[in-house]
């Protein structure tokens, strides 16, 4: 309560230079509206169109899970991505506001501040890659960057088929998995974006089960003793995990570890956009043709 | 020690154990016939590790995974028999007791804080957490020579705070902590032999200090001035007996995660079959802690495979057991029957003139709630009065809807309190919250994109069916207050079984499922409000008819009875409306809130004695808590909220243990 004096002159005149600043860029003719995202994968594929969103939910977070593309610094935080501050959210004035279905329970109170696109990817029974481009789209459409749009749609496909012409005599099927602690794994497979890079690439998943809503499965490590599959593991471990699979007889034990065929990649967003999906595809096959040389 | 009414007829201890040794066995060979053959399945025990793959597994994983579901299994249900001797309480056990929490509060802290505690030894983390939230439920009833009533009403309030406190790491940090979700939801999962090897050594030795203590713990089934009289030290009788119990859970939980059930389960069944001493009771209860969890495990790693996610073995064996637990709750004879508890219900003195301090009070709500419409953050820092009224439209649902969801809980809470004659009663306990939450959860995951009323509809079936069950079991015993309690409590665990299961499932709806269960007021609007404003006062004033009765009960069935009361009759109708209340709340901020607990204990302390006056006192007080809390949750960590049921719990609980201490 300390800071909060009535009447306190300098807060007035702060408030004053705070309003003439929202006042001037909508005075301005303006190149693209002032957007704000719940949503990381948004957020990701409107920095790669070169629009910079004025406001992101759970700013820290996305820097340690998504990474890149970097967030500029003057990027509002809005809190939770569950509960972004409302009162915040209309001070800032956003032109629009997106998010994805996961938060459409919100749509009704954020209509108030601004008109709201709910923008679905990783709809279950449609192609993923798909989808995944048609959203793309959508977002340069809204954000007034189509030919942008169109640019890192043929720029990410571009790429994706390059590296996808390097590991064209990969037949070994792999097994993209992240660790949640030194037992159980994420198996990514259909409905994801591991497996929509998978599919681009031409190489083939070898988890054998089933999938969730989100592309992925939660899983023993003994489930994967089975599979004769080359090990994928995204980073990062949580914390002592590396350390505890030293010592795992069971960890040891499985065939791509006993083969010292086991690769690791770099974090990335695994419920992610273009951006993601490429930066994942240049992982994946960087790691790939390591490990062969 | 409280007895039973029934027996199971033609079972012993022994016959149980036997029967389910059998179906046991069964298992084993069909489950290894199933994996590699019966042969290679034996071989692969003492299989060394640069075998073909699948033996690999079997050795490396099955067969461990067996050992520490048998290990588990016997430490827990022997830590259930020495928690429920010494507290004399059928229904203590690791998790009610707040080891659990405190363990699994201390591995999130230590994930987020101090990682690198983790590489030296999760177990020892979680030993410390356990040990340490014991230890401040045995501070909190020292005063009162550990007695068990207050032992138990510590362990639940400081379960309810640690929890409250890993809700709030939790909501923040949700991607960071998802394996400890696994851990906390009791998966057995093993990738070598090293946690068996760490179980046995430590099981004997707490095995063995057990069959020590065996005679002096025997005495504590006498009350506490005939076993004065015998010359035994109660305190310290009590004291190595829980400290042992916490040590025997401690090295289970940190291997196996959050597995409450069988602590609870093994001993009471075994009593049920008849073993009445102590030493029986010890013996064929860990034996039944061994064969239950190892079935339980067994059974379910028959089903991995079909399903996307792995069904953690701890939260199942809770709901399998929850069932169980409502069957045995009538079953039980409590030695509190039909008079309230000693001590608990006279906390605080009676005050001569309750009403000016209630206007004060009734004063500072109008002024928080005042403070709460004005003063705020915005874009450009803080502000003492808005820049733009136009702000009002959020804030002004959620100071209302948070007022009203207090003065609703409080009441409740009141209601409850003084039904039961019982300090630790609360709608929370009474299991109303917890059923409309997992019809919630229900909702949140099977229904796509569910909207705001869905959800309420929703979460009001829940609560009704929840009540219909209540009423359903305790309507033959004429709606005594601690069967009702108790039968809370088992739904109650049914809705931390649900909540586990989601949780560790990964999904990342679960960040919304937290919010909501954490409690805010952020998805309340303006109609909401009003709505909830109009029922908050419609469903106040109907308690003021059943003030007398209020004053009454809580003397005693029989004493009412003399005075003229339809007991049966006005419990009911008292629960009804304690039920209404509770549901209300909830569906405004979730299930987890101290409120209900804390605000008639408070109104309690504060001399708000006559059941009008406290139910007054108690609904002005939750007001003042919940806008408070609100206010505060929407401030500390701007943009960031933390929700006004979780401010809530941590002023209150810290309030409340503070209280408890000098009882």
């Amino acid at each position: 309560m300390a800071p909060c004096r009535l009447a306190d002159t300098g807060l007035r005149a702060a408030r004053v230079l705070a309003f003439l600043w929202l006042i001037v860029p909508a005075a301005a003719p303006a190149s693209s509206p002032r957007i704000a995202t719940l949503d990381w994968t948004l957020a990701e594929t409107l920095l790669a169109l070169g629009v910079t969103p004025a406001a992101v939910a759970q700013v820290d977070a996305y820097d340690a899970w998504v990474r890149e593309p970097e967030l500029p610094a003057d990027v509002v935080d809005l809190g939770l991505r569950t509960q972004p501050n409302l009162e915040l959210l209309a001070d800032l004035e956003p032109d629009r506001i997106l998010i994805s279905p996961m938060f459409a329970n919100l749509e009704p109170r954020l209509r108030r501040i601004a008109p709201v696109d709910i923008l679905s990817l990783y709809t279950p029974e449609t192609d993923t890659w798909a989808e995944m481009l048609s959203l793309t789209r959508e977002l340069g459409r809204l954000a007034g960057r189509e030919a942008a749009a169109e640019q890192l749609i043929a720029d990410t496909q571009a790429r994706i088929e390059a590296l996808g012409d390097r590991v064209d005599d990969i037949s070994t099927p792999l097994l993209l998995v992240q660790f949640m602690d030194a037992r159980h794994v994420r198996v990514f497979g259909d409905n994801g974006l591991y497996q929509a890079v998978l599919d681009q690439l031409g190489l083939d998943n070898g988890w054998p089960g089933t999938t969730n809503y989100w592309g992925f499965a939660t899983a023993g490590l003994e489930e994967l003793a089975g599979i004769d599959a080359r090990l994928v593991v995204v980073r990062p471990y949580p914390a002592g995990v590396e350390e505890r699979l030293e010592s795992s007889g069971l960890w040891q034990a499985l065939p791509s570890v006993r083969r010292g065929t086991t690769i690791t990649l770099p974090p990335v967003w695994s419920f992610g956009a273009l951006p993601s999906a490429r930066r994942f595809a240049e992982a994946l096959v960087t790691a790939l043709e390591e490990a062969d040389a | 020690m409280p007895e039973h009414r029934v027996r199971l007829p033609g079972l012993t201890p022994e016959r149980i154990c036997l029967l389910l040794a059998g179906g046991f066995l069964g298992l084993v060979i069909t489950s290894l016939h199933g994996e590699a053959g019966l042969i290679e399945g034996l071989a692969a025990l003492v299989a060394p590790p640069d075998d073909p793959t699948l033996r690999a597994a079997l050795h490396f994983s099955w067969w461990p995974r067996l050992a520490v579901a048998l290990l588990g299994g016997a430490g827990l249900a022997l830590a259930g028999v020495l928690f429920q001797q010494v507290l004399r309480n059928p229904l203590a056990a690791p998790t009610t007791l707040g080891v659990a929490s405190g363990a699994n509060l201390a591995l999130m802290a230590a994930t987020l804080m101090a990682p690198g505690l983790l590489a030296v030894g999760r177990e020892w983390v979680a030993l410390a957490g356990g040990g340490l939230s014991m230890g401040l439920v045995f501070l909190l009833a020292w005063r009162r020579g550990l007695a068990p009533v207050v032992v138990v009403l510590g362990g639940l309030v400081v379960n309810l705070y640690f929890g409250a406190l890993g809700m709030v790491l939790l909501l923040f940090h949700q991607e960071e902590l998802k394996g400890l979700l696994i851990w906390g939801a009791g998966s057995l999962a093993q990738n070598g032999w090293g946690d068996a090897a760490f179980l046995v050594p430590r099981l004997a030795i707490g095995a063995g200090l057990a069959w020590l203590l065996l005679r002096p713990l025997a005495v504590l089934e006498l009350n506490d001035a005939s076993a004065r009289s015998l010359g035994v030290s109660l305190k310290q009788l009590r004291l190595l007996g829980l400290g042992l119990a916490v040590f025997l859970t401690g090295c289970v939980v940190s291997v196996a995660g959050l597995i409450g059930f069988i602590g609870l389960a093994a001993p009471n069944i075994v009593r049920l079959a008849g073993a009445r001493r102590l030493g029986p009771r010890l013996l064929w209860s860990t034996v039944l802690g061994a064969l239950l969890l190892a079935t339980t495990d067994l059974l379910l790693q028959g089903f991995t495979g079909v399903l996307p996610t792995a069904i953690p073995t701890g939260a199942t064996t809770a709901l399998l057991g929850a069932p169980l637990l409502l069957w045995l709750v009538p079953r039980l004879r409590l030695h509190q029957g039909d008079r309230p508890p000693e001590g608990g219900t006279s906390i605080g003195q009676r005050m001569a003139r309750p009403g000016r301090l209630g206007a004060f009070l009734g004063v500072g709500v109008l002024l928080a709630a005042l403070v709460a419409a004005a003063v705020g953050q915005g874009a450009d820092g803080w502000h003492a009065l808005p820049p733009d009224w136009d702000v009002l439209q959020w804030r002004v649902p959620r100071i209302a809807a948070s007022a009203a969801s207090g003065v609703m809980l409080a009441v409740a809470g009141a209601i409850i309190q003084r039904l039961s004659a019982n300090p630790i009663a609360s709608p929370e306990v009474l299991g109303i919250s917890g059923g409309s939450a997992i019809a919630v959860i229900g909702g949140i995951f099977l229904l796509s994109s569910p909207d705001n009323l869905t959800l309420v509809a929703v979460g009001t079936a829940g609560a009704l069916v929840t009540l219909a069950v209540l009423v359903a079991l305790n309507r033959s015993n004429g709606f005594l207050p601690e069967r009702l309690l108790l039968t809370g409590v088992a739904i109650t665990a049914v809705f931390d079984a649900v909540r586990s299961i989601v949780l560790a499932g990964g999904d990342p709806r679960g960040q919304q499922v937290l919010a909501w269960l954490s409690g805010s007021t952020y998805y309340v609007d303006l109609p909401g409000a009003l709505v909830v404003a109009l029922l908050a006062a419609v469903l106040g004033l109907a308690a003021t008819p059943f003030v007398r009765w209020l004053d009454i009960l809580p003397l005693g069935a029989h004493t009412a009875r003399a005075l003229g009361i339809h007991v049966d009759r006005s419990r009911l109708v008292l629960l009804v409306l304690v039920a209404l209340l509770t549901a209300s709340a909830t569906l405004v901020v979730g299930p987890l809130s101290f409120v209900g607990l804390l605000a008639p204990h408070m109104a309690r302390m504060l001399g708000f004695a006559r059941a009008g006056s406290h139910l007054a006192g108690a609904a002005v007080l939750g007001a003042l808590l919940m806008v408070l809390a609100d206010w505060t949750g929407r401030q500390l960590l701007f943009p960031q909220e933390i929700p006004a049921g979780l401010v809530a719990s941590l002023l209150g609980g810290a309030y409340f243990m503070w209280g408890l201490r000098r009882v």
